[in-house]
C-alpha cells in the first residue's frame, strides 16, 4: 500500500517537474510596440492635462490583414505587444472599448498605419488621444449585441472550467481553491506542447503536425494538454485528498490545505512562465467575421461551437449514463448513495479525472481566446464561485447555467461597469443569491446552516 | 556568502514591523477562524479598510490624521456586515467564498483609474505620516537618529513604530486572551464545536458569529494602519489575496486557538521567511552551476519563497492542522 503511494507521489512530482523545467521562457528577440491612450484636457489658459485610460483593447494586424497581437490598456494608459519582426503594420483602437462618453479626438483618428522603417529602435510607440463624446459610432443596440457574443464566450469557458468544481463539492464536500491553478495548469500544459516542445518527443516527428524539436501543431497540443489536465486531476485525488479522506482530516483542513496547494501552484507556473502572457502558435492572428454589429473570429466562433458540444455531452452523459447518474447520487447524498452499493471512492475518482480534464479544456479554450499566462485560472476563479453559488453548489447542471450566466451578466454589465472593474457585478450577483436564494437556481431548497 | 548579514536580517526580521501587522491580522484571524470557526479569507480586505481610512483621512478630508482611526473602523464594521449578512446563517464555505471574492473587488476598487480621485489608483496614497512620527519625536525617539545594538539597530522612525507596534499586539493579545476567557467567548467556541447545540440552548449565534467576524475584521483594520504608517504609503497591490493566505499560514505555523501562536507564528514565519529569501538571494549572485545547469537565477527567488509557503502550508494541514503549539482537540472541527 505505501508502495502505491509512493509511486503517486513520484508521478506527481515527476510530472511537476516536467511541467517546470521543459518550460523555460522563450527570449524576446522581436520588437514591440507600445500603444498608449490618454484623455486630452485643455484647460482654459491652453495648457494641457493628459489622463490615462485602461481597458482599451488595440489590436495590430499585418499587411494582408491578420490579426498579429492584441491588448487591453492597464491603468496606465500604457498597453506593450510584442510583434513578430519590423514590418508594416495597422494598429487600430477597438472604440466600443472606449469608457463611456469619450471618443478619439478628431486628430487622432482608431486606425493608424506603421511602416517598417519607423521601427528605429526595438519599441515603438504610437499615442492615441480622446476627448469628451457627442455619441458614440455604435448605438446601444448594437453595442449589446457585441457584448452579448463575446459574454456568451467568457460563460461558456467559465461553464466549462465550474462544472468540476461543483461536481467535487457535491461529491466531497470540499471546496477547491486551487481549482483555478487547474485551469492554468491545461492552458500551460497544452503551451508546452505548441509553444515549448518537448524534444524528447522528437521522434515522433514523422507524424502530420509534430515538429522534429517536439513541438505539436495545437490541434494535437490541445487534446495532450487536456489528457494532461485530466491526468492531474486524478493525481491530485490520489496523492493527496484520497488519502486525507481516509485519515479522516477534517473538510475545514482540506479547504486551508487547497489554499497552500494554489499559492504553490501559481508560483511554479510563475518561476517557469514568467508573468508574460504568450499566445498559442496557431490560429492566433485570425481576421474577424462581421454579422452586422457583431465581430467574431473564426477561432472564436469555432471554440464557441465547441465549448456547446462538450457541455451537452457532459450533461447527457450525467444524465444517461450508469457512471453519471452515480455522481450525481453520490453528490445529492453520499452514504445513502453508499449504502445502495455504489463505490464513492471510484465515482470520486472519476470526478477528480472528469473536473480536471474539464478545466484544462477551459484553460486551453481561454488560453486561445485570451493568451496563456500563469494566472489565467486565478482570474477566474472568483467568477467560476459567483457562478457554481448561483446555480447551486455541488450541482452539476447547475454550475452548466450558473457560470454561463455570470459569464454573460459580466460581459453585458460592463457596458455600464469600466471595464477594470468588471469582475465586481459577479459580486453583487453572489451576495444577491446568498441572500434570497441560497440553495442556487438548480439547487434543492434545504436547510443549509 | 555573508552569514553574518544573513542572520542580522533573520533576528530583524524576527521582531520586525512585518511580523506586527501579521500579529495583528493573525490575531483577527485566530478569534474567526481559531476560536469561531469562521473562514475569513478576506483579512485583506480589512486591512485595506484600515490603511485606506488613515490615508484618506491625512489626504483628502483636512482634518486631524487621527479621525482615520474610526473612519477605518466604520470601514470595516461595513465590510463585516457586507460578508457576514448575506453567508453567516450558511455553510462555513459560503462565507470563505464571499469574503475572497470582497477583498478582491476592494482591492480592483481602490486601484481603478475610474475611483483615482479617491483612492489614488494603483500608486495610492503617500506621505500621511507625518503626524504619526511628530508624535514620535515629542515622545523623545527621534527618527534621524540610529537606536539599538547589533543586530539590532533600527532608525528612530522605525523603532518608534515598532514600539507603538508591539504595544499594540501585547494590549490586543491580552484583551482577546481575556475575551476568550469569558463567557462570551466560550459561546464563541462552543460554535465552532457545535453550532445547532448552542442554538438549542438559546443563544442567538448569527450575532455572536457576527460580533466575532466584526471583531476579527477590526484587529485586521489596526493592522493595516500599523502598516500604512510604517510605509507612510498605501498601495492597493499591498492588499491582494495572497496576503491573507499568508497571514493564514503564519497563524496556522504558530497554532491556532491560541493568543500565543497568532503572535509567536507571525515571528517564526518572518524569521524563517527573511532567512531563505536573504539565503537564496546571495546563492543566487553566486551560483551554483551542475553542467550546463544554473540552479538559481535571482529571478527565481520570489516565486521559490512562496512555493515554500505553500508548501508549508500544506505540510502543516497534512500533519498538524492545529499548528505548532496548537492543540489537536482545537483543531478538531468541521465546517459542514
Amino acid at each position: 500500500m505505501a508502495n502505491r503511494w509512493r509511486r503517486l507521489i513520484v508521478l506527481l512530482f515527476g510530472f511537476l517537474a516536467v511541467l517546470g523545467w521543459a518550460a523555460t521562457p522563450a527570449s524576446a528577440d522581436g520588437v514591440s510596440l507600445r500603444a498608449q491612450v490618454k484623455e486630452q484636457a485643455r484647460g482654459a489658459g491652453g495648457e494641457t492635462a493628459n489622463k490615462p485610460i485602461a481597458g482599451v483593447v488595440i489590436v495590430v494586424t499585418d499587411e494582408a490583414g491578420n490579426e498579429v497581437g492584441r491588448g487591453e490598456t492597464d491603468d496606465k494608459g500604457v498597453v506593450v505587444i510584442e510583434l513578430p519582426g519590423k514590418a508594416n503594420y495597422t494598429v487600430t483602437l477597438d472604440e466600443d472599448t472606449l469608457p463611456d462618453g469619450q471618443a478619439l479626438t478628431g486628430t487622432s483618428p482608431a486606425t493608424q498605419r506603421l511602416t517598417a522603417e519607423s521601427f528605429i529602435t526595438s519599441t515603438k510607440v504610437v499615442n492615441f488621444f480622446t476627448g469628451e463624446s457627442q455619441g458614440g459610432s455604435q448605438n446601444l443596440g448594437e453595442k449589446l449585441a457585441q457584448r452579448l457574443v463575446n459574454g456568451i464566450r467568457l460563460g461558456l469557458i467559465l461553464a466549462m472550467c465550474s462544472v468540476g468544481l461543483s461536481l467535487i463539492f457535491g461529491t466531497t464536500g470540499l471546496t477547491n481553491f486551487a481549482h483555478g491553478e487547474m485551469v492554468t495548469f491545461g492552458g500551460l500544459a497544452a503551451f508546452i506542447f505548441n509553444i515549448t516542445g518537448l524534444t524528447f518527443l522528437g521522434f515522433l516527428g514523422f507524424l502530420p503536425g509534430v515538429t522534429d524539436d517536439g513541438k505539436f501543431h495545437i490541434l494535437i497540443a490541445a487534446p495532450l494538454g487536456i489528457a494532461a489536465g485530466g491526468l492531474f486531476g486524478w493525481a491530485l485525488n490520489a496523492g493527496i485528498f484520497a488519502r486525507l479522506r481516509q485519515r479522516g482530516i477534517g473538510l475545514v483542513t482540506q479547504m486551508v490545505l487547497t489554499v497552500g496547494l494554489s499559492i504553490l501552484l501559481r508560483n511554479v507556473y510563475l518561476s517557469r512562465f514568467d508573468s508574460r502572457t504568450r499566445p498559442y502558435g496557431d490560429y492566433s492572428l485570425q481576421k474577424s467575421w462581421k454579422f452586422g454589429p457583431i465581430q467574431i473570429t473564426p477561432r472564436d466562433f469555432t471554440l464557441s461551437v465547441l465549448s456547446v458540444v462538450i457541455l451537452v455531452a457532459v450533461a447527457l452523459a450525467l444524465r444517461y449514463t450508469r457512471l453519471g447518474k452515480a455522481t450525481r447520487a453520490v453528490s445529492d447524498n453520499p452514504d445513502l448513495a453508499s449504502s445502495t452499493g455504489i463505490d464513492s471512492e471510484r465515482v470520486v475518482k472519476l470526478v477528480w479525472i472528469l473536473g480536471g480534464a474539464l478545466a484544462a479544456t477551459g484553460g486551453v479554450f481561454r488560453g486561445l481566446d485570451e493568451q496563456v499566462s500563469f494566472d489565467m485560472g486565478a482570474r477566474l476563479l472568483f467568477l467560476m464561485f459567483a457562478g457554481i453559488t448561483l446555480g447551486g453548489l455541488g450541482s452539476a447542471f447547475g454550475a452548466l447555467v450558473g457560470g454561463f450566466v455570470v459569464g454573460v451578466l459580466v460581459e453585458v454589465a460592463s457596458l455600464v461597469v469600466p471595464s477594470e472593474l468588471k469582475a465586481a457585478p459577479a459580486l453583487l450577483i453572489l451576495i444577491l443569491v446568498l441572500l434570497f436564494r441560497p440553495q442556487g437556481i438548480l439547487g434543492k431548497a434545504q436547510r443549509v446552516g | 556568502m555573508d552569514w553574518s548579514l544573513i542572520f542580522e536580517n533573520t533576528l530583524k526580521g524576527f521582531i520586525g514591523i512585518n511580523a506586527v501587522y501579521f500579529a495583528l491580522a493573525a490575531l483577527g484571524l485566530n478569534v474567526q477562524f481559531g476560536y469561531t470557526g469562521l473562514l475569513n479569507f478576506g483579512q485583506a480586505g480589512f486591512m485595506a479598510c484600515g490603511a485606506y481610512g488613515l490615508g484618506m483621512t491625512a489626504q483628502y478630508f483636512e482634518i486631524s490624521m487621527w479621525w482615520g482611526i474610526p473612519l477605518g473602523i466604520l470601514f470595516s464594521v461595513g465590510l463585516g456586515l457586507l460578508m457576514g449578512v448575506p453567508t453567516l446563517r450558511l455553510r462555513a464555505d459560503y462565507l470563505a467564498i464571499v469574503t475572497i471574492a470582497a477583498a478582491e473587488i476592494i482591492r480592483l476598487v481602490v486601484r481603478s483609474v475610474r475611483f483615482k480621485h479617491y483612492f489614488g489608483g494603483s500608486d495610492g496614497i503617500n506621505n500621511f505620516s507625518r503626524t504619526f512620527r511628530d508624535l514620535g519625536n515629542k515622545v523623545g525617539i527621534d527618527e534621524a537618529s540610529r537606536y539599538g545594538f547589533s543586530p539590532f539597530r533600527f532608525t528612530g522612525r522605525e523603532l518608534w513604530t515598532l514600539i507603538v507596534g508591539w504595544i499594540l499586539v501585547a494590549l490586543l493579545g491580552f484583551f482577546v486572551y481575556t475575551l476568550m476567557k469569558s463567557p462570551w467567548g466560550r459561546v464563541l467556541k462552543a460554535i465552532r464545536e457545535d453550532e445547532d447545540a448552542v442554538r438549542s440552548l438559546g443563544k442567538n449565534v448569527y450575532s455572536y458569529k457576527m460580533q466575532s467576524l466584526i471583531l476579527g475584521g477590526i484587529l485586521g483594520t489596526i493592522s493595516g494602519m500599523i502598516f500604512a504608517l510604517d510605509r507612510a504609503a498605501v498601495q492597493p497591490d499591498n492588499y491582494s489575496r495572497d496576503v491573507t493566505f499568508y497571514i493564514l499560514t503564519a497563524l496556522v505555523l504558530g497554532g491556532v486557538a491560541r493568543v500565543s501562536g497568532s503572535i509567536i507564528g507571525p515571528m517564526i514565519f518572518w524569521g524563517i521567511f527573511t532567512f531563505l529569501d536573504n539565503f537564496m538571494r546571495q546563492v543566487a549572485d553566486d551560483p551554483i552551476r551542475i553542467g550546463n545547469f544554473q540552479v538559481m537565477d535571482s529571478t527565481d527567488v520570489g516565486p521559490l519563497n512562496f512555493i515554500l509557503i505553500g508548501l508549508t502550508l500544506i505540510l502543516l494541514m497534512v500533519f498538524r492542522p492545529q499548528g505548532v503549539f496548537g492543540d489537536r482537540k482545537e483543531m478538531a472541527f468541521d465546517g459542514r
